[in-house]
């Protein structure tokens, strides 16, 4: 690391920094003016000494929800893979499918997750389930999108090749759908612990959805409030996990604006 | 010399109803450099296409006379180079140079893709990235992989067309210097005309959708071709008759 990019990279934390101690700092001073109670809004203070105080329960319990929403994001982006190369490759499939996949998306979780749990149980099955549907959609569209959206100079090149169907598929439509992959992927990834969570909501006895929902219970603002905080560590821990990966699969591409 | 590689009789192409080509009929003779001039749009690269066996023709008849014995190594009949490069940014200057090796699975030919890379000037750039090539040493590799399978026919759609013109004239001789190494006979397309004249034994110049062929222009400019060439009378002279030619389009 040289100079320059040492000095980028502090540029571009540090106004970030500075805004969130600022923030954090006029809250604190507000629930200390206003003497509001903890249940209503705890003071950064206290969400942060009850990060402290249950980090082992709160760890327990953010594993149990990252664990139900990888295993959703993973079963529901390889089922939906396989089922874009079907769609991509046989008009008759996509056209009888694709409406029902819209209407799988158009559809809210909230609204599945009661019978999703009826059918699975309160266990981690249906957090699985209910994580995996609400990821399923964005990986098919852009799979298609990125097995269709080929160069036609370069069909035009493989034809001059007489490159058979498999190879076209290995060596040109997969590569080019890489990077509308990993955008889905990432946008997955934030759905996942959406997915899971709300399984929790409906029906559980583990995880942060099932926290969040018991502290709710007992006015014990500052747990929900940690659990928050976990669910969205959560969420930018997997989807950097997921830009890590990409960075060096979809190498040829300059990273896109978040 | 005269020998003759295609014949083209009757040509005709419709796109559903939109008439393209309007009965074409030429002759190519085997490692000559043939230009197809034209105004844009006017079916240029159907045309080249339809020679490629990419689309099929309306009607007529396209007869490809396959290589004499002399050359054993044709394994295939056509190489294709296009407006766009169209390298895949995934894989290196030499995977791309080699793409049409691993697609030809069949009797890999024992051919050295080093000697092509050599060919094309791209020593020392093998290992990097389309996006790190300039627009003309993308060309170059691109015309390095039409070449790989030593095609009989190389047919060329605008490739300079999208380059600067310092670079389209510096191409325009490093294409010719490739071309008198591997003798293969050249279909370019163009609709520049200065390049056209520079580069070509013969021109089809073509009048506007459909395309009829207007003139077959025969350009009997010395060779090896200098770039001093551009400034002879002959050489202008030319270029002025085929702008003559095209000049109501």
């Amino acid at each position: 690391m040289d100079k320059g990019t040492i000095k980028r990279i502090l540029n571009s934390t540090l106004n970030p920094m500075i805004f969130f101690i600022g923030i954090l700092l006029v809250w604190e001073i507000i629930v200390l003016i206003f003497n509001i109670p903890n249940y209503i809004l705890p003071s950064p203070i206290s969400i942060f000494s009850e990060i402290i105080n249950k980090f082992f329960l709160l760890i327990d319990h953010t594993l149990t929800t990252m664990i139900e929403s990888l295993l959703g994001f993973l079963l529901a982006n390889s089922i939906s893979f396989l089922a874009a190369i079907a769609f991509a490759h046989s008009k008759t499939i996509e056209k009888g499918l694709y409406p029902y996949a819209i209407a799988l998306k158009t559809t809210p979780i909230v609204a599945m997750a009661p019978i999703l749990i009826l059918w699975f149980g309160t266990g981690i099955i249906s957090k699985i389930v209910t994580s995996a549907v609400i990821c399923f959609f964005p990986i098919l569209v852009n799979t298609i999108r990125g097995l269709k959206d080929v160069d036609e100079d370069a069909l035009n090149l493989f034809e001059s090749l007489s490159a058979s169907k498999w190879q076209v598929f290995k060596k040109l439509r997969l590569p080019n759908s890489l990077p509308y992959i990993f955008s889905a992927l990432k946008i997955s990834t934030s759905l996942a612990i959406v997915g899971a969570i709300v399984g929790e909501f409906v029906g559980s006895n583990k995880g942060l959805g099932f926290l969040i929902l018991v502290s709710s219970y007992h006015l014990e603002t500052s747990t929900m409030f940690a659990a928050i905080i976990m669910s969205a560590l959560s969420g930018i821990l997997f989807f950097y996990a997921i830009s890590f990966i990409e960075k060096r699969v979809v190498f040829w591409k300059e990273p896109e604006m978040e | 010399m005269h020998e003759l590689i295609i014949v083209i009789k009757d040509l005709t192409k419709y796109y559903e109803h939109l008439h393209v080509l309007d009965n074409l009929n030429f002759n190519i003779r085997r490692g000559e450099f043939i230009s197809i001039v034209g105004p844009s749009g006017c079916g240029k690269t159907t045309l080249l296409k339809i020679l490629g066996g990419l689309i099929k023709p309306t009607s007529g008849n396209i007869n490809i006379f396959k290589s004499s014995p002399s050359q054993k190594n044709d394994i295939r009949e056509f190489g294709f180079v296009f407006q766009n490069p169209v390298l895949l940014p995934w894989r290196t200057t030499k995977k791309n140079i080699e793409l049409p090796l691993e697609i030809y699975e069949k009797e890999k030919p024992k051919i050295l893709p080093k000697s092509f890379i050599e060919l094309v000037g791209l020593s020392g750039f093998e290992n990097y990235y389309p996006k790190q090539l300039s627009g003309g040493m993308q060309q170059r590799a691109s015309i390095a992989r039409a070449l790989i399978l030593e095609p009989s026919i190389l047919l060329m759609d605008e490739p300079f067309g999208a380059l600067d013109e310092i670079t389209r004239d510096k191409m325009n001789i490093e294409l010719l210097r490739i071309w008198t190494k591997i003798k293969t006979t050249i279909i370019f397309v163009t609709h520049y005309i200065p390049e056209a004249v520079f580069l070509s034994d013969r021109i089809i110049v073509v009048s506007k959708r459909p395309a009829k062929i207007e003139e077959i222009v025969e350009i009997d400019l010395p060779r090896p071709r200098e770039p001093e060439m551009r400034n002879s009378t002959k050489y202008n002279e030319v270029m002025k008759w085929i702008r003559e030619l095209l000049k109501e389009y």
